[in-house]
């Protein structure tokens, strides 16, 4: 007989989500729905009718974490429908950026996963506030990453967060030569540090492969060998950057993808008939209560092939690496092997960068309201904009998030997995909830159906 | 109280001969900021160099003593300096930044480094705040009137522009002499300026203004921590000739004076505006 366990919210990932669980009587997932319950920002309702260069600045307000992706592939949405190419030196600027966003992005993520996975050799949960060694130089480590990878963003992009110099037909600004010196001994440093953080997270995550159990809510937690593994496929644009119409071979495909209603994805209404007083923080939602994930979840369900694919790190080295390692480990693991490319990314654009070279295309095209769509690899995926402009008006916007993709993904890799673990299967996705709420569902044809599905 | 917190108020010029040839009186902030660049102390300052219009200041960057030297000289008109501080740490790239301006500037300088509000990491960038003294300030178009309308001579031919002994003086590069008596300048000013109780940039790290000294001198207080420390770097460096502000004249008492003049008529407009409209009355930004 199954039981039904709530996790509300979720903890230690942006925005807000939970997690409605079907166990059998071992305590196994048997099916798990992860969902968001953040509200609908509408974004993409409030760009209609905007400019072009108002909406990548109001669409990177959606969240603070990736501002940076949003706000490129908002740009490039842009320009890829007016059909606006810019210069090569403000391509290499955005380049810079994409990678400073992402150092600091996988560096937060570092002090988010930390806390599951244990010292190895201990059966010590690591707390990475403590001021005891070797976390504290960890943590200082991941605290200068951050400031690495921030502190590029602001120089190139003007603000460490919600970036102001791009815009759409290249950026506002090139940068100094001074800046440009600041970027390379800024990488340099970075590069060094994120290869000293990637080997220990390695392995600290190897580590927890190894264990047999996990302490969870003061119970030994027997942790399975194929945690968090899923046989739904990838989607990636890019090793680094992203892909757009404009490119003379995309690699994303706006024909494969398709979108359902939660309400035909999720679980209908279930009582909760399992509570855990002690499960961190603050015990499972009581007994007696109830979910109604389809009616609950405020996400489409976007699908590529007609299936929920993975996005993030692990999409990227599979596409482009073979990278064949499975599991929510393996994704954690993928994600710290992409930490050193970010140093190399940003040295080798700063390298090519000429500081004296034009930023602005000559020309600005108004748009003839065809669709252009643009992918870019934020952090957590696969992060696809698409847009009509016309006149220089947006007549119509949609973004499709990374965590968007990975929540039907997700919680299909929750199956099997003792409920304990589901929410370190979730952290292993790096979720980033905010931007993945939208509600805009479209059938085959793709028409819109459903527009919103709230009570 | 008028003159601020100072810690030393001395009588200084540059020995540096280049510097006071195009300076308006002692060169001290281009002088100061050519020695906190050579010496690492900041990597850049925000000054008002030249723009496409004759007389018409535009906030620059400078990074080199070619640069501080292109912006040499009071310009009587509006040079936003504080626009540039916040890019001044970004494309920029400046990890030390210099800024000069007029005290009302340096309030808003103190008030980004208290309240970061859209600044973020701008506060402890900031490694050396020059103030000027100011009793107002003029819009670009009042300055084309005054020099051009009043004053009779082309914008363009004038060399240096000056403010003392009760009249605005306009030298054009020919030798002709214009002087107009202020009181005819006072309709151009800027209104906004009529509610500033602050005449010597009470919150610089240095301030410094022609008031108080001889001519070709400028009076300098030394109000910080920070300022001390560059100014007596400078002093040792051998940057400034000084003399002890009690034996030049006028000093300090023309300039306390004209600090009291500045307070009690700007005190009148913030009275006026204190109970102007129908209980309506505006808040003393200053209380």
């Amino acid at each position: 007989m199954s039981k039904v366990v709530e996790i509300s919210p979720t903890t230690r990932h942006e925005g807000h989500s939970k997690l409605v669980l079907k166990v059998n009587d071992e305590g196994i997932v048997e099916r798990g729905d992860w969902l968001s319950i953040t509200p609908v920002r509408g974004v993409e309702k409030l760009a209609i009718g905007k400019t072009m260069e108002q909406v990548p600045k109001i669409a990177s307000r959606v969240c603070g974490i990736c501002p940076i992706a949003h706000t490129l592939a908002a740009t490039e949405a842009m320009e890829a429908s007016i059909r606006c190419y810019i210069p090569e030196d403000a391509m290499l600027l955005r380049y810079i950026l994409q990678c400073a966003n992402r150092l600091h992005s996988i560096a937060l993520h570092d002090i988010l996963v930390l806390p599951d996975m244990y010292l190895p050799g201990t059966d010590t949960k690591i707390n990475p506030f403590t001021p005891e060694e070797p976390v504290r130089s960890v943590a200082l480590r991941i605290q200068r990453l951050r400031e690495i990878g921030q502190t590029i963003g602001e120089i190139v992009g003007g603000e460490a967060i919600h970036p102001s110099n791009p815009r759409v037909g290249g950026m506002y600004k090139n940068i100094s030569p001074r800046a440009k010196q600041k970027i390379y001994d800024l990488a340099k440093e970075g590069r060094m540090l994120a290869h000293a953080q990637e080997e220990f997270m390695v392995s600290v995550f190897r580590n927890y492969q190894k264990r047999d159990w996990a302490e969870v809510a003061g119970r030994q937690i027997p942790i399975p060998k194929d945690l968090g593994y899923h046989n739904q496929g990838y989607m990636a644009a890019a090793p680094i950057y992203g892909s757009s119409s404009l490119d003379d071979n995309p690699t994303w495909f706006p024909e494969r993808w398709t979108e359902v209603r939660p309400w035909d994805w999720y679980m209908g209404e279930e009582e909760i008939t399992l509570e855990d007083k002690d499960y961190p923080v603050g015990g499972t939602t009581p007994a007696g209560g109830k979910a109604w994930p389809q009616m609950q979840a405020c996400t489409g369900v976007p699908l590529y092939d007609g299936q929920p694919v993975e996005v993030g790190p692990r999409a990227r080295l599979v596409t482009f690496k073979n990278y064949d390692e499975k599991g929510a480990m393996g994704l954690n693991i993928a994600r710290e092997m992409e930490y050193e490319g970010t140093c190399y990314g940003i040295l080798e654009a700063v390298d090519a960068l000429n500081t004296s070279g034009k930023v602005l295309a000559d020309e600005i095209p108004g748009g003839d309201g065809s669709l252009g769509w643009a992918a870019n690899e934020a952090p957590r995926g696969c992060d696809v904009h698409l847009a009509k402009v016309k006149d220089g008006k947006v007549r119509w916007f949609s973004m499709l998030v990374p965590t968007t993709w990975n929540f039907p993904t997700c919680s299909r890799a929750l199956t099997g997995a003792p409920w304990e673990l589901a929410e370190v299967i979730v952290r292993a996705y790096d979720p980033c909830v905010s931007c993945a709420t939208h509600m805009l569902v479209v059938d085959e044809n793709k028409k819109i159906v459903a527009q919103k599905l709230l009570e | 109280m008028v003159l601020g917190n100072y810690k030393t108020c001395v009588a200084a010029r540059s020995t540096d001969k280049e510097i006071l040839k195009g300076a308006q009186d002692g060169g001290i902030v281009t002088q100061l900021f050519a020695y906190a660049l050579e010496e690492g102390i900041i990597d850049g300052a925000i000054v008002a160099g030249p723009s496409d219009e004759p007389w018409k200041p535009e906030p620059m960057v400078a990074t080199t003593k070619a640069e501080l030297l292109a912006a040499r000289g009071t310009k009587y008109n509006l040079s936003p300096n504080i626009s540039l501080l916040k890019e001044a740490t970004r494309s920029y790239g400046l990890d030390k930044v210099g800024i000069v301006g007029t005290p009302c500037q340096m309030q808003a300088v103190r008030k980004a480094q208290l309240y970061p509000v859209g600044m973020r990491d701008v506060p402890d960038k900031i490694a050396l705040a020059i103030g000027i003294f100011c009793m107002e300030n003029f819009p670009y178009q009042s300055i084309e009137a005054i020099v051009e309308d009043h004053c009779n001579q082309k914008l363009e031919s004038v060399v240096k522009m000056d403010i003392g002994k009760g009249k605005f003086w306009a030298y054009t590069e020919r030798g002709a002499v214009s002087q107009i008596p202020l009181k005819v300048t006072h309709k151009y000013e800027q209104p906004g300026c009529h509610v500033c109780l602050d005449y010597v940039s009470n919150l610089a790290d240095v301030s410094t203004g022609s008031v108080g000294t001889p001519d070709g001198w400028s009076t300098v207080f030394v109000r910080t921590k920070n300022g001390e420390d560059i100014w007596n770097k400078a002093i040792t460096a051998g940057c400034f000739e000084t003399k002890d502000i009690t034996t030049v004249k006028p000093g300090l008492e023309l300039v306390t004076k004209l600090a009291t003049d500045k307070i009690t008529k700007n005190q009148k407009t913030l009275d006026a505006r204190a109970s102007f409209g129908v209980g309506k009355g505006l808040r003393n930004p200053y209380l």
